[in-house]
């Protein structure tokens, strides 16, 4: 019975790829030998990932394992930490976003992000969050912004709730009607991919219910990439699943392949609980 | 580190190793009272047993699914203890109705029962092999019990044609087709437990 | 502790032991409060004789004639707090964000020191260097004078205000709006200050009550005058000049202008902290809800 280090170490020296090179979906976002880190300490060592259009792609993985550097690298997030340095190519749609010639902010108005707490803008009312993305990029025309407004909230399943209340401050709602606020303003701003770094872990069963049903309708309109160490949600919203485990990518597949049948006998290890 | 699921399939193992065992003695049983024409009560009582013991499975097995919502080789091992506890539950049953039939016709010993004892005698080897695969999770010795599957199926059916052709006692004719029957059908099962031991430790349930 | 033991003589033991400890508490908190309380009491008793609309309307009249009134030194404080909010607000603010929002940056450090610095310095020294700097070579006490010094003494308390408000807005508000696709600059603006703007009102209005008390620096700048305003290079009154002056000289009557002006200055600082104190009532319950 290998240890776990035997196994890692073994993982690290493999040369194959994590991801089959053929696959049967299109490719939205790539990443070849993507690294990252803080200062000398490298979180991701190489990662070379395809996540498919449209569809829920789970990551995974225990604490320290680099998922939430890993998101935070495909809308250039990453790097506004002090001390950041990203390394390798990530592509949407084929095109390296790395590049010197691309504008970051220009990213991540195609590529949007929830986060883990619920974050409204506590200064704004529910209406001017929705739009918030619009409104302090430059648009002023009331029909474009209400529009925005209805369709956003109605697609993060919130508008029925606070459509008669919209000028109410974001902050009065509950978490997981503020969650489901922040998920319409990233939506208001029409990205193609949305990265969703844990966003249920601060939510109550219910809200997380609904938020996860929300999600599943989203992905036909969307690209979603969900952090998640809970592996139950993973297993119930995700397509696919990817496994990282110290920095590099384990395994990847379709979930319910991953989770009755893994290749990988780390990721084995992990999802049965052998080790957290 | 052990996990909460742990017990769980603690229970399940020893509840399927009593089962095994049980099943074994009660095949064993049946045909010893055909070969020395005894009653083999005993028989009918393990049958009850093992058919109670194979809800207990079904119960525990739920439960456990319920309870730790459990993926990959734990799945595959739950999903597979139903199917091998029915497994181990139908040998009791047809030992059962082996020792039925004997009850029924009473007197066999006329009988020609040179096939019926090669037969019960694979038979039994089967079982084992069955028995000792799922608890060594060995899949080599899976793969063997289907080969050993076809000899019994062959011999079932030479015993078929052979009774139609001859035309012995018509006694001696049904009991020993309906005792090949229930040997036949108890390979069959000692297959079926093959292949789940092979997908419990593989992952791929094999191919017919 | 024993099996139906219910602690009822060490209860009674602590229970006394706390109400004498409150008891202490309150006493120092009396004491604390009480040189406040006399303060306000004696200005209220001394100068609220000297209140009435001859009081707020007209010149300070000579000595020995009576009526008149101190119009003239409030309306220099209002000039030369104002001109010094206009220096050092913008100044101020500008700093703080700079400190709050690029604290990696090694002039950032530096400077957020040296601003600290600045806030505990001695104010009539600030006065000494601007006469230095601006009364000498104009040859005159100025309005520009004393509101550049008032303006050198706002800032670091600006400043300060400004980034502590702007470092307690969470990091996850300008991540949430940089990941939306808004550039830095704009967070900046429309988020973060949006969000610590009470912080940032309350800095201003802390500043402007200081600087409205200030008097050493205002001795070698403003001088103080016994005319209205009339020009920015010119001396200019203010109630604590006038304070100073009225109060240290033999005349009754001026002494109790100065009580008059006494009252109308602690007043106004009362009246401004109130409105600071109802500011950050009102606005921290959206805030609070936040953290």
């Amino acid at each position: 019975m290998e240890t776990q280090e035997e196994l890692v170490r073994s993982e690290m020296e493999s040369s194959e790829s994590a991801q089959p090179k053929q696959v049967g979906f299109t490719v939205k976002v790539e990443t070849r030998d993507l690294k990252a880190g803080f200062g000398g300490n490298m979180v991701l060592k190489g990662i070379d990932s395809r996540i498919p259009e449209n569809r829920i792609t789970a990551v995974m993985g225990p604490s320290g394992c680099g998922k939430t550097t890993f998101i935070r690298c495909l809308n250039r997030l990453h790097e506004l930490t002090p001390g950041a340095t990203v390394e390798g190519m990530a592509l949407l749609d084929g095109e390296d976003i790395y590049d010197k010639t691309v504008d970051p902010v220009a990213i991540r108005r195609r590529i949007g992000m929830v986060f883990q707490k619920p974050n409204p803008f506590p200064t704004m009312s529910i209406y001017n969050n929705a739009v918030a993305g619009l409104a302090l990029n430059g648009v002023k025309d009331k029909k474009v912004l209400n529009r925005a407004a209805e369709d956003s909230l109605r697609g993060a399943y919130l508008w029925d709730e606070v459509k008669d209340k919209l000028s109410a401050s974001g902050a009065s709602l509950s978490g997981g009607q503020q969650q489901r606020l922040c998920i319409a303003r990233a939506l208001a701003v029409q990205p193609e991919v949305l990265l969703m770094d844990e966003p249920c872990s601060a939510l109550d069963p219910t809200a997380t219910a609904k938020i996860e049903e929300l999600i599943t309708n989203l992905k036909k309109d969307y690209t979603i990439i969900i952090v998640t160490h809970n592996m139950q949600q993973a297993s119930r919203v995700a397509d696919y699943t990817a496994f990282f485990y110290l920095g590099k990518l384990i395994e990847f597949d379709e979930t319910a392949t991953l989770f009755e049948n893994p290749r990988e006998e780390l990721t084995e290890r992990y999802i049965t609980g052998k080790f957290g | 580190m052990a996990r909460l699921i742990d017990m769980g399939i603690k229970e399940l193992n020893a509840i399927l190793l009593e089962m095994s065992a049980l099943s074994d003695k009660a095949v064993a049983s049946s045909i010893q009272a055909y070969k020395e024409g005894g009653k083999g009560s005993e028989v009918r009582e393990m049958s009850n047993r093992l058919a109670d013991l194979h809800r207990e499975v079904s119960d525990l097995t739920m439960e456990v699914i319920a309870r730790y919502q459990p993926v990959a080789s734990d799945l595959r091992f739950l999903k597979s203890c139903f199917e091998i506890s029915y497994g181990f539950f139908r040998y009791g049953r047809y030992a059962r109705d082996i020792v039925d039939v004997l009850d029924m016709f009473g007197d066999l010993s006329k009988c020609d029962n040179s096939a019926v004892v090669a037969t019960a005698r694979k038979t039994e080897e089967m079982i084992r092999m069955s028995a000792d695969a799922f608890a060594r999770r060995d899949v080599e010795l899976a793969r063997r019990i289907l080969a050993m599957d076809d000899v019994v199926d062959d011999s079932y059916r030479k015993n078929l044609k052979r009774v139609i052709q001859e035309k012995e006692n018509l006694k001696c004719a049904i009991s020993t087709t309906l005792i090949m029957r229930y040997l036949e059908r108890i390979a069959d099962h000692a297959t079926y437990i093959g292949e789940s031991v092979e997908y419990i430790v593989t992952g791929v349930e094999p191919a017919h | 502790m024993e099996n139906g033991d219910l602690g009822k003589g060490t209860y009674r033991r602590r229970h006394l032991f706390d109400r004498i400890m409150t008891g202490f508490i309150f006493l120092a908190v009396f004491v604390a409060v009480l040189p406040l309380v006399l303060i306000v009491a004696d200005v209220v008793i001394q100068g609220g004789a000297e209140l009435s609309l001859d009081f707020f309307t007209k010149l300070p009249t000579p000595v020995g004639i009576a009526g008149g009134g101190i119009a003239n030194a409030i309306q220099g404080s209002a000039i030369l707090v104002g001109l010094a909010s206009l220096i050092a607000v913008p100044i101020g603010v500008g700093a703080g964000i700079y400190f709050s929002e690029w604290p990696e940056s090694r002039l950032s450090a530096i400077s957020s020191f040296m601003n600290d610095v600045l806030a505990e310095f001695p104010s009539i020294t600030i006065g000494i260097f601007v006469y230095i700097i601006i009364v000498l070579p104009t040859r005159t006490f100025s309005a520009v004078a004393g509101a550049v010094a008032l303006s050198i003494i706002m800032i670091p308390i600006v400043a300060r205000t400004t980034e502590e408000s702007l470092k307690i807005v969470p990091v996850s508000l300008r991540e949430a709006s940089l990941a939306l696709g808004i550039p830095r600059w704009k967070t900046v603006l429309r988020i973060v200050i949006s969000t610590g703007r009470s912080g940032l009102v309350t800095g201003v209005l802390l500043a402007i009550a200081r600087a409205t008390g200030e008097t050493a620096p205002l001795l070698f700048t403003a001088f103080g005058s016994g005319y209205f305003f009339n020009s920015l290079w010119s001396p200019i009154a203010a109630l604590p000049l006038t304070i100073y002056t009225y109060g240290t000289s033999p005349y009754s009557d001026w002494i109790a202008k100065a009580w008059g002006a006494a009252l109308v200055l602690v007043g106004f600082m009362l009246i401004l902290n109130l409105g600071v104190k109802l500011l950050i009532g009102r606005r921290y319950a959206g805030v609070r809800a936040e953290i």
